[in-house]
């Protein structure tokens, strides 16, 4: 009985290692500076983890059918760029930018999923391709100068609901509940999963896997542009180095999240996003300890790489406790018959 | 086959749209393809390379512009080459100069290792070559060289911002917004930085430091947490002027985005001196600015340039070092026009009357 139950605790434990790490950081940084504990400070680390979560999740739905998208920092930027363009020179609206920058993000996603479903090309590839492309279109955009924002931008990333919590994050959220409503509870969700397990088989089932894989790149394309507007809402302008290396942040936050990328294996809620927290939450301690700047990254990329340590660990322990299961099966019912 | 052909269409047509969404952006003022001359040398009238990386910001955009202006005010015939950040492509660039036959070669590498390979080809070729403003990795190659020293130029405007320090009566927090470690001209700027603190030894705090790789979201991620875990901080110093944008996001909700003389000001320095430092500084929100003296370093390289043809020199060799200076509110009406940013900032129409009175 007792073994049964230790079973039990070490499989809990080691299913939520994410959550598990992610209190461990947010304890050591807090008893090494106090101030860190300030519900102010979470929620600064929960503002500033929201653009790259969101991107985060996109990420994660092309994670879940074991692709990859190296080209959400440029479509960050081109869809910036655009909607910065349009509001400063057609004095567009706000709600029209915003428009803008989304339909440029999924046309960029809706690329992206041309090349790999229709001419082949393997995702690494294909969104390496338009990676760089995507930059040099931006910058051919913006004539390498910043895009302002119109103030009211920036009014609206400053912005609290209902005086509350800050926007970004309840964008944030909003869009995690959204994604993993549809990965849980809608057919395409179920699908994603299936195409992620075995691409061949789901086929054999009848599903149309390149639909599945259009789907997620355009979602993809569509979280990236969103995540780059959250985020040039709270700065004000677009800078021509916007967007670079964050592809690299949003696949960390979602592997950290424990999303596998042979695809299959992974969720948003909690996943995804305590893995965008956790690496934002890094930063944050860092900079409140004090720590010295060129040990910083050292110890971000250790506890990075023990998370997912920890993640390699786990999944051989838990396929070590559930085949220790199917051989007690006898044991188990006579724990059974003892209760 | 016709879903592909809808889908081409499609991606077409969204391709023509977000070219019209670029179309109303203004090219630069000198368009290389505008600018790119005969190579032919007519009689004495000589004939420069300039072949740049590209004009990714607005410092370079200013500097392509100081080299142009000073080669046509001296009547230097100009070919113009632009590498899009590729520096295979500025290598083959330059070998096409040389095959083109020019006197001389100015180029702004990609980076410093490319800077070696394409100066020992000019020297090669026994063409005298100079390097603005990136300097190479290493002298094994003899070039002609000007390049800012940003450790010099933070030290004047921080000087400036522990002499406005010293005026409070008071110790003061510092804290300085680190660009990135693997980029000397940051390096430079921090070492400028600390050599102020460590001559005000009883004027500062312990300083707070927040790395920003040069990467704006970054910068106000860390600069926010920064704020949070030390509200103290009144003497903020950004290694580029490009971040003050994510300082005044920080800093305004914190009641903190105050001008000079009034209660809450934090004493702002940056570096660069571009148009956006010279709008801030001309409404009193910024104290003092390091500026790379892009002038100054153009009317140089071009000058110790065109002695080295004069004299026959193949393979000159010459580092130069733009010492810089400071703007301050102290000096404003005497060096405004000096900085590059104000240059362009009063060219765009705008006033650099001072908008603010100092209490």
């Amino acid at each position: 009985m007792k073994t049964t139950n230790r079973q039990h605790l070490a499989q809990l434990a080691l299913q939520n290692t994410s959550l598990l790490l992610f209190i461990v950081v947010f304890v050591v940084f807090g008893l090494l500076a106090p101030r860190f504990f300030a519900l102010q400070t979470f929620e600064t680390i929960l503002k500033q983890a929201s653009y790259i979560g969101i991107v985060a999740i996109g990420m994660t739905f092309v994670i879940l059918t074991a692709g990859i998208d190296l080209s959400v920092g440029s479509n960050m930027y081109v869809s910036a760029t655009v909607a910065g363009l349009v509001m400063q020179e057609l004095k567009a609206p706000v709600w029209l930018g915003l428009l803008v920058c989304l339909s440029v993000g999924m046309l960029f996603g809706g690329v992206n999923a041309f090349l790999i479903t229709r001419v082949k090309i393997i995702p690494f590839i294909a969104t390496l391709g338009t990676m760089v492309a995507g930059k040099g279109i931006g910058l051919l955009f913006s004539r390498s100068i910043q895009i302002p924002y119109p103030d009211s931008v920036l009014e609206l990333g400053s912005s609290r609901l209902f005086g509350l919590i800050p926007l970004p994050i309840v964008i944030f959220l909003g869009v995690a509940l959204a994604a993993q409503l549809v990965l849980t509870m809608t057919p395409i969700g179920r699908q994603i999963y299936a195409v992620g397990n075995d691409a061949e088989a789901a086929k054999k089932a009848g599903l149309s896997v390149g639909r599945v894989l259009t789907s997620v790149y355009i979602v993809s394309g569509l979280m990236a542009a969103l995540g780059g507007f959250v985020s040039v809402a709270q700065q004000g302008v677009v800078h021509p180095g916007f967007g670079e290396g964050y592809e690299f942040n949003a696949i960390a936050a979602a592997v950290l999240g424990g999303a596998s990328l042979f695809g299959g294996v992974g969720s948003v809620l909690p996943g995804t996003l305590l893995g965008a927290v956790l690496i934002q939450m890094i930063q944050t301690g860092l900079i409140f300890t004090k720590v010295d700047i060129y040990i910083q990254p050292l110890i971000t990329a250790a506890i990075i790489f023990s998370a997912v340590l920890l993640d390699a660990f786990r999944n051989i322990q838990l396929q070590k406790l559930r085949r220790r299961n199917i051989r007690i099966d006898k044991g188990a019912l006579v724990g059974a018959g003892d209760d | 086959m016709k879903r592909l052909v809808t889908v081409l269409a499609i991606v077409t047509a969204l391709g023509l749209l977000l070219a019209a969404c670029a179309a109303p952006v203004a090219a630069p003022s000198a368009a290389p393809a505008a600018a790119d001359q005969s190579a032919a040398t007519t009689g004495d009238q000589k004939t420069i390379c300039f072949a740049y990386q590209d004009l990714e910001t607005e410092f370079w955009v200013a500097g392509h512009k100081a080299i142009v202006e000073t080669l046509n005010e001296l009547g230097v015939n100009v070919i113009e080459r632009n590498a899009n950040e590729d520096a295979n492509k500025q290598l083959e660039q330059v070998k096409d100069c040389i095959a083109q036959g020019v006197d001389g070669i100015i180029i702004i590498p990609q980076d410093g290792e490319s800077a070696v390979t394409i100066v020992g080809e000019a020297n090669k070729a026994g063409i005298p070559i100079g390097v603005f403003n990136r300097p190479p990795a290493n002298d094994s190659n003899p070039t002609l060289v000007i390049v800012a020293n940003n450790e010099v130029i933070t030290q004047q405007a921080t000087d400036y911002m522990a002499e406005e320090a010293k005026k409070l009566g008071r110790k003061v927090t510092p804290l300085i917004m680190v660009g990135d470690l693997g980029d000397p001209n940051a390096v430079g700027r921090r070492q400028g930085f600390y050599n102020t603190i460590e001559a005000n030894p009883d004027l500062f705090n312990e300083v707070i430091e927040v790395p920003t790789k040069w990467d704006g979201a970054t910068a106000l991620a860390n600069l926010e947490a920064a704020m949070q875990a030390n509200p103290e901080v009144d003497f903020l110093f950004t290694s580029s002027d490009f971040m003050y944008p994510q300082i005044r996001s920080v800093l305004e909700p914190l009641g903190k985005w105050k001008k000079i003389g009034e209660e809450g000001h934090v004493i702002l320095g940056g570096l660069d001196g571009d148009s956006r430092a010279c709008q801030l500084m001309r409404d009193g929100y910024v104290d003092a600015t390091g500026v790379q003296d892009l002038f100054y370093e153009a009317d140089t390289i071009m000058q110790a340039m065109l002695d080295a043809i004069a004299a026959g020199e193949t393979t000159p060799e010459k580092w130069m070092d733009d010492p810089g200076f400071a703007l301050t509110q102290a000096n404003w009406e005497e060096k405004a026009m000096d900085m590059w940013g104000c240059k362009l900032f009063a060219e765009s129409g705008e006033s650099l009357e001072r908008t603010f009175t100092a209490q």
